[in-house]
């Protein structure tokens, strides 16, 4: 009886050095934003900048409007993001579950004209999860891209997955030479 | 100049030295004999049934939001092989999580197949120690709701996750185990098993949480198991 005890204490040394080792951690992933990024070209395929022009883009909110320059109505639109003159890549968010996101650009040169443009991504939605302790997300599939080409020559989706990863240029963003 | 041997010496080196090695052979041959004789067993192949339930699963249910109720029979076979069959319902209930408002809830059951062998080498005593394998699989449906996901830049509002979402998975375990026994037919014992993911379906949100049978998702895992085992 005494050795069946002996043995017993062994064996839950054993399972509490187990428990040990298989304690529960939280494994989110370390980049758990969700992101565009955008990639600024010249036509002959070089990466481009904005030199000393400046760059801003607006988006409309659910309950927003489309026009840009009225100052009461810039309350109502979230996006806006300013990039440095050195920037040839930037990145911007994605909406959750729109069919269709709407993304107004503005470039301002040092002479001071206003171009403005608009575009409009296409893209299927899906559902991510990982782990009750990791917020929910949603990855998407660019599909369509399109622009009213003021400013902007072309655009051409280059990595139609957003997800997680950082790393890669979803967007190649062509701007006219003579802005 | 290299020395080649003549062809007849090496045949009389090689007569010589298989002539010794059949002398030596003469006067181990008790032994070598002894060594691969089998010894006369009184133990019969098979030695009966046990059945046992982990108190580990209940315990965790009891604690924490997830867990199983497990039960396994074991065959035993001349106190050496074990073969075993363990059926469980894994549970989990993770209510609105605080920081994500995340909901998970499944209830399924599992089952592994496998065998364990006695590796002590006193086989025919009361206390054993294991190893051994199994096979598992589960077969479950999940729900995962997060309700009312507002998107921070565009201000719409979703209803994230799926309800009874069809997932499986199957995995194998490497089992160390050890069981002494308490008295009569009781045993006490204890499991610690490495598990290992083969193949899987998350179903369509990309990923799930808790697995029954094999605990939080991942490649693998490591768990323990309190048995109670009674002999038949």
């Amino acid at each position: 009886m005494r050795k069946a005890w002996g043995w017993l204490a062994t064996a839950f040394l054993i399972s509490q050095f187990s428990f040990l080792i298989a304690c529960t951690s939280i494994d989110c992933p370390v980049n758990n934003r969700v992101r565009t990024v955008y990639a600024l070209m010249k036509a002959d395929g070089r990466p481009d900048t904005l030199t000393k022009d400046t760059m801003w883009v607006w988006t409309p909110r659910v309950d927003g409007t489309d026009t840009l320059i009225s100052r009461k109505q810039q309350n109502n639109l979230e996006l806006n993001y300013f990039f440095g003159s050195s920037a040839t890549t930037f990145e911007l968010p994605i909406s959750y579950t729109q069919p269709e996101d709407v993304l107004y650009v503005l470039v301002k040169n040092t002479a001071g004209t206003i171009y403005h443009d608009t575009i409009r991504i296409q893209k299927e939605n899906t559902q991510h999860f990982e782990s009750v302790d990791c917020q929910a997300s949603y990855f998407h599939t660019i599909t369509a891209v399109s622009t009213t080409h003021e400013i902007i020559d072309s655009i051409v989706i280059n990595n139609p997955n957003v997800n997680y990863d950082q790393n890669t240029t979803h967007f190649k963003l062509y701007l006219k030479a003579n802005r | 100049m290299t020395k080649i041997p003549h062809i007849s010496s090496s045949i009389s080196r090689l007569t010589v030295s298989l002539l010794l090695l059949v002398a030596g052979m003469g006067s181990t041959k008790a032994q070598v004999t002894k060594m691969f004789t089998l010894e006369k067993d009184s133990i019969p192949l098979f030695c009966g049934f046990s059945v046992s339930f982990d108190l580990v699963g209940p315990a965790m249910l009891l604690l924490n939001d997830h867990g199983e109720y497990e039960g396994a029979l074991r065959v035993n076979l001349h106190d050496q092989w074990f073969p075993i069959f363990e059926l469980g319902v894994g549970r989990a209930n993770h209510k609105k999580d605080d920081i994500t408002e995340l909901t998970y809830k499944t209830t399924a059951p599992y089952f592994r197949l496998g065998m364990d062998w006695n590796i002590l080498r006193k086989k025919h005593q009361p206390n054993r120690m294991y190893a051994g394998f199994r096979y598992a699989f589960t077969n479950y449906k999940v729900d995962i709701i997060r309700e009312k996901m507002v998107d921070p830049i565009w201000q719409t509002q979703s209803d994230f996750g799926a309800e009874d979402m069809s997932c499986n998975m199957h995995w194998l375990e490497a089992v160390l185990g050890i069981d002494a026994k308490v008295f009569g037919p009781l045993h006490l014992g204890w499991t610690v098993r490495y598990k290992r993911r083969l193949f899987h379906s998350d179903g369509t949100l990309g990923a799930t949480w808790y697995v029954p049978g094999f605990g939080t998702n991942d490649n693998d895992q490591l768990s323990a198991n309190f048995n109670v085992i009674i002999d038949i």
